[in-house]
């Protein structure tokens, strides 16, 4: 393969438009699933596999483009602008969590996935909790805590599995 | 490459389960078998909507601020539910009865909440002996 300068416009733009693309279907897949764990705002994720590989794979800039660009085309077409609401608010959570955790060097990606996680889902309840002007609703915080530590952990596993053979 | 699980990986995964038990148990403990003037409070978007006694049987439709939005709660013998709402997820309607106080049934779309209080002899008659 020949190397063209990494840091072109065009190849940034196209590299984020790919992989936004990708966990676009990842959600896409999500959205159409029909599972019902009986606990609402209990998914997996698995798009959030894209986010971290692009953070990983590429750096920072890539991952926040390609996270944002998701949930608002995900927003529009399946989650409703609620759901939008909520996703960002999650996403800016756990995108700054990951980026301190990677800089810290201490962290495999599962355990720097597991944080976002848990930052993803605190980050939905908050938004939940200013909406209903309530704080009582964190008595769902625990639910919300060990379900992104389990989704985390497994999103985690699969971006590592995925790093490997894109070394 | 890295290994899948690192030290800092399992250290952070304790505290976090540490976390989520301590919040558990804080949850629990804070409710309480309703008292005998346990109260239903009803709350849309933000605001109060109504109060009822958590034992006289009725139905009350709260009206949400979008119009049509509505949810149906029901009170019987001293269990709430909500049984019917216009929202999509139905995530309030599936959420099932409640009856001790501290517990809450939400409904997001709606931005409505419903909770039991304990009754006024627990904090209520505390605080309004303070006051007075």
């Amino acid at each position: 393969m020949t190397q063209s300068p990494r840091n072109s416009s065009a190849q940034f733009i196209a590299r984020v438009a790919l992989m936004a693309s990708l966990a676009l279907i990842f959600s896409y897949v999500e959205a159409i699933i029909p599972y019902n764990p009986g606990i609402p705002g209990i998914k997996l994720g698995i798009a959030n596999v894209v986010t971290v590989i692009a953070l990983y794979k590429f750096g920072p800039k890539e991952a926040v483009c390609v996270s944002i660009i998701r949930i608002i085309i995900a927003g529009l077409l399946f989650n409703g602008v609620f759901g939008m609401l909520y996703s960002l608010a999650g996403a800016v959570l756990s995108l700054i969590g990951m980026l301190l955790l990677k800089k810290t060097g201490l962290f495999s990606v599962t355990g720097v996935s597991m944080a976002a996680g848990v930052l993803h889902n605190t980050g939905q309840l908050l938004v939940a909790a200013a909406l209903i002007e309530d704080l009582r609703i964190f008595f769902y915080f625990p639910v919300l805590l060990f379900s992104g530590i389990a989704a985390g952990i497994l999103v985690g596993i699969i971006s590592q599995m995925v790093l490997r053979v894109l070394k | 490459m890295k290994q899948y699980i690192r030290k800092a990986d399992i250290i952070l995964l304790i505290v976090l389960v540490i976390i989520g038990l301590a919040a558990s148990a804080a949850l629990s403990f804070s409710r309480t078998a309703a008292g005998a003037d346990a109260k239903v409070i009803i709350e849309s978007g933000g605001e109060p909507y109504a109060s009822y006694s958590l034992y006289e049987d009725r139905t009350v439709v709260v009206q949400a601020s979008d119009k049509g939005a509505y949810n149906t709660v029901t009170i019987s013998g001293g269990k709430v539910s909500v049984t019917e709402a216009s929202c999509k997820n139905q995530v309030c309607v599936h959420h099932g009865e409640i009856s001790r106080s501290g517990e809450s049934i939400v409904c997001l779309p709606n931005r409505m909440v419903v909770r039991i209080d304990a009754g006024g002899s627990e904090e209520g008659g505390g605080y309004d002996s303070v006051t007075s």
